[in-house]
């Protein structure tokens, strides 16, 4: 399937103004330049979009429609904040748990009409055709009281439709926020999300991102986070249970005493395709990274990590670490990685690892010694593995939450 | 004492020019250029044919560009593809009739090409900017049926083992350097060592760019039959010039079942001045087949020299059980710059690869590891190990790291670690305590972080290769 979109499509969007017309033209242009990316790009040398997108869809429509929804069932696990996305775009908010006053939600426009050429084609492509997405701001000197869990629900109506989003979240000095991205769909579609992050001074972000069920969605995420002095970034990502998934995360650590963390515990299956990438620009002093990434994979899934870490020449002291650990359950599975250094300042520490490999023997021999069957040792190892990530999060009823999904997904193994 | 040793070799000792007439092929490259450097080393018709493909070849290929050292573009036209002393016309039989100014020349390199140095123990295959001028101890290696001859020489004697082997492990196709070297390589060393035969010294090759404008292009080809060993030394200097020479060789190693090739390579062409200013472009391809049952490849390098070095000596591990080893030690200075590592590829069962490499960079350079480990599906049980540390001196230099790695079944172990770091403050303190001056602390510091490396070398490039990591990091501390 040859994927290119016509310009027309930009004549659809009504109320836009003509500076934004232009912006989407010249963004489109750029795309259907270069196409859906494939593996002669560096960026995507272990995942081939093209094909993939080629191999599983016969047409892709770009997403217009807009519905309405009735009756949608929240969490019960444990009290919070939530946002609902439907198919992208604003449903609905409550905040009852906080302050009001220090909450700004409003569906997403586009301000910064500046237009550059993307390495990521996608982004381009979000640029040209975002039909909707939120923009969340947090004032400063607030603490949340409760979690907030962004639902992102999509209907079947999104059946063979690419949907392009933007979202946008500013938390301002001091300020702390903690999300919880949790994406409902059953679908065959594809989705491609563009976020902008800005932490000001001093204020902390914690976002934990995760899958309902099991899914047929084609997800692809850039992400650009902007990190200034003092200020924290935490991102937990757990088993998408997507058919393909791959996270572009780029963050620019911009003031001293910044930290990033990224973590990831991810069970594929099934033909599942994941990639991270990411790229931690280390551009001020005394700025801290980490991030390890867990890959247990089964029956033909394919991992991919792809970290850089970049550290400019002023970026002295600066402690940066990246591990990559992967299980490889079956013969038919691949493992690819990339983890990359990129350093022009000497004080630093900076170090990544890489393995894979399978479950070790003996291990599995001392359970069995145990009286545990083979399956259920592998599982248990499995658990173990992956659940090193969980026990990051600090409250205990959304870590409960959190493992038992996980848990779901590991008990599919058979 | 040591303090006097590194004084005296504060500049690049091999930067000396040797006055000796040549005999030089037109400028530039086109067929007529490949025609007479054919013709004038006797070539059969075969081999011109091979040539003329390549280049072929060479005119639909592309310069690559992803390396992370930019340089200017290259000229090729002007270029000299063939340059060599005119005394080596009709060559000399034995050392006797050698030029007694490139006799005086490997002298002054510590090259022993007189039999009075037999002491040593090497027997050495000296080249001279494009061709060969003499292979010491051929009489004792003949006798054991090795092989040991400048390429020239094995075209002509050895055709059988040529056409079988050459373009085997790296094709006529395979990328622009590669492919430029097989269209208009000069000389290079050819070794055979014959089944179940343990070659009883160290073998090795010098080489040298003496002419100024000249592109060198050597080919060597190393097999290794069954159950055979070898270990074989190469080592290269080149004259302080202003402009950029370029140094495309191409060496490719075929071990079969049981045998094991040891290569080592002391890199030491000259790297430019401290600003940047000249220096030779050393774009190697190197890479090695395992293509029998338990044989094993083991490259170790010392990169010291060179304003660019861009070369990945890679394994590739055919045979079940094979082994493939690289150690590897790259020092940058000034504007020096290296993007340098390897590819194990892994196709048999049970194979195993190591990969050591230390990176150290100072002044203004940037020094890159970049490699590939590819365990593919029928790989099993295979087994990864690597290691890359950098060391960075100053904050104007850079330090890269670039592995790839492929794991594409379950059975294998893919192990993968680097670190970047700085010389400890404390290590620099308590050298300097016990009354070390700044350099030779940083001197002995270096050598311990390259340690598991330099044990790698035989004896005689050892020492060579530890006087010449302090050396060549004079001046970037303090």
């Amino acid at each position: 399937m040859n994927f290119e979109i016509k310009s027309e499509e930009i004549n659809k969007f009504k109320e836009i103004s003509q500076e934004e017309k232009d912006f989407r033209i010249k963004n489109l242009k750029y795309f259907n330049n270069i196409g859906l990316p494939s593996k002669k790009l560096e960026d995507w040398k272990f995942t081939d979009l093209r094909e993939i997108i080629s191999n599983n869809f016969k047409k892709l429509d770009t997403f217009q429609k807009n519905e309405k929804f009735s009756n949608f069932k929240i969490l019960k696990d444990f009290e919070h904040n939530y946002i609902i996305l439907l198919n992208g775009s604003l449903n609905s908010f409550d905040f009852s748990f906080e302050d009001s006053s220090k909450i700004k939600i409003e569906n997403y426009t586009e301000k910064n009409l500046k237009y550059e050429d993307n390495k990521n084609s996608l982004v381009n492509l979000n640029h040209a055709l975002f039909t909707n997405g939120y923009s969340l701001e947090v004032e400063s000197n607030y603490k949340f009281n409760k979690v907030v869990i962004i639902y992102n629900f999509f209907s079947e109506n999104v059946e063979n439709q690419i949907i392009n989003k933007k979202n946008k979240i500013l938390v301002k000095k001091n300020s702390e926020l903690h999300l919880i991205d949790y994406t409902i769909n059953k679908s065959k579609f594809v989705c491609n999300n563009y976020e902008e992050i800005t932490l000001e001074e001093n204020s902390i972000l914690k976002n934990i991102s995760l899958q309902k069920d099991r899914s047929d969605g084609y997800f692809h995420k850039f992400s650009k986070n902007k990190l200034n002095k003092g200020s924290k970034y935490n991102q937990l990502l757990f088993s998408s249970g997507l058919k393909f998934n791959k996270l572009d995360l780029e963050a620019d650590l911009l003031g001293e005493d910044t930290e990033c963390n990224i973590q990831a515990a991810l069970y594929l299956n099934q033909n599942q395709h994941q990639e991270i990438k990411t790229r931690i620009n280390h551009l001020a002093p005394n700025s801290k990274s980490y991030q390890k990434i867990k890959n247990v994979l089964n029956s033909n899934a394919k991992g991919i990590y792809q970290g850089k870490i970049y550290v400019k020449d002023i970026a002295q002291k600066t402690d940066a670490y990246q591990l990559s650990k992967a299980l490889l359950l079956n013969d038919d599975t691949e493992f690819n990685s990339k983890p990359e250094l990129e350093i022009y300042a000497d004080d630093v520490k900076c170090s990544h690892g890489s393995t894979s490999g399978n479950v070790e023997e003996d291990s599995l021999y001392y359970l069995m010694t145990r009286g545990l069957s083979r399956k259920e040792s592998l599982r248990l190892l499995i658990n173990g593995f992956l659940n090193d990530i969980v026990d990051v999060i600090k409250s205990n009823t959304i870590k409960d939450f959190i493992s038992s999904n996980l848990e779901k997904q590991i008990y599919e193994y058979k | 004492m040591k303090n006097q040793n590194i004084n005296t070799n504060q500049e690049y000792k091999y930067g000396f020019t040797t006055d000796i007439e040549n005999i030089k092929a037109p400028k530039g490259l086109n067929e007529d250029v490949i025609k007479f450097i054919s013709n004038i080393k006797k070539e059969p018709k075969w081999m011109l044919d091979w040539r003329l493909k390549a280049y072929k070849r060479l005119k639909s290929l592309k310069e690559p560009n992803w390396q992370k050292p930019k340089y200017p573009k290259i000229n090729y036209q002007d270029l000299y593809y063939y340059s060599a002393p005119k005394s080596m016309k009709d060559k000399p039989k034995s050392l006797d009739e050698v030029d007694p100014k490139l006799i005086e020349t490997y002298n002054k390199l510590g090259i022993p090409l007189n039999e009075q140095k037999k002491l040593s123990g090497v027997a050495v295959d000296a080249v001279f900017d494009s061709v060969s001028v003499a292979t010491t101890f051929k009489e004792e290696l003949t006798k054991k049926g090795i092989i040991f001859c400048p390429i020239s020489e094995a075209i002509q004697k050895h055709p059988d083992l040529v056409k079988k082997y050459l373009g085997s492990v790296i094709p006529l196709t395979d990328h622009y350097f590669a492919t430029l070297n097989s269209a208009v390589f000069t000389d290079g060393s050819f070794v055979y060592i014959p089944p179940n035969v343990r070659c009883p010294m160290e073998l090795s090759t010098y080489f040298r760019i003496n002419a100024s404008e000249t592109g060198q292009f050597e080919r060597t080809l190393i097999i290794a039959d069954k159950n055979s060993y070898v270990s074989y030394l190469e080592g290269c200097t080149a004259p302080m010039r202003d402009e950029n020479q370029l140094h495309a060789a191409n060496v490719e190693l075929v071990a079969l079942d049981d045998a094991e090739i040891k290569y080592s390579t002391v890199q030491n062409w000259y790297p430019g001045d401290k600003n940047g200013k000249g220096g030779i472009y050393n774009f190697v391809t190197k890479r090695g087949a395992c293509r029998g049952k338990n044989s094993k490849i083991s490259w170790t390098q010392v990169e010291t020299g060179s304003a660019i070095t861009w070369k990945y000596p890679s394994c590739i591990l055919q045979g079940d059980n094979s082994v493939g080893e690289f150690y590897s030690i790259a020092i940058t200075n000034n504007h020096q710059k290296a993007d340098t590592g390897t590819k194990m590829i892994h196709l048999g069962k049970n194979t195993k690869s190591k990969i050591i490499s230390k990176g150290i960079s100072a002044g203004q350079a940037d020094n890159t590891y970049r490699g590939l480990v590819d365990i593919s599906r029928k790989a099993l049980n295979s087994r990864n190990y690597t290691q890359c540390d950098s060391l960075l001196m100053g904050n104007k230099c850079g330090a890269h790291t670039v592995p790839y790695i492929k794991n594409k079944n379950a059975s294998s172990t893919v192990e993968h670690e680097a670190t970047t770091s700085k010389i400890n403050e404390e290590q620099l303190y308590y050298c300097n305590q016990r009354g070390l001056n700044q350099e030779e602390a940083v001197s002995l510091i270096v050598n311990g972080f390259c340690k598991e490396v330099l044990q790698q070398l035989p004896m005689e490039f050892a020492v060579e290769a530890q006087k010449l990591v302090g050396i060549s990091l004079e001046g970037s501390v303090g």
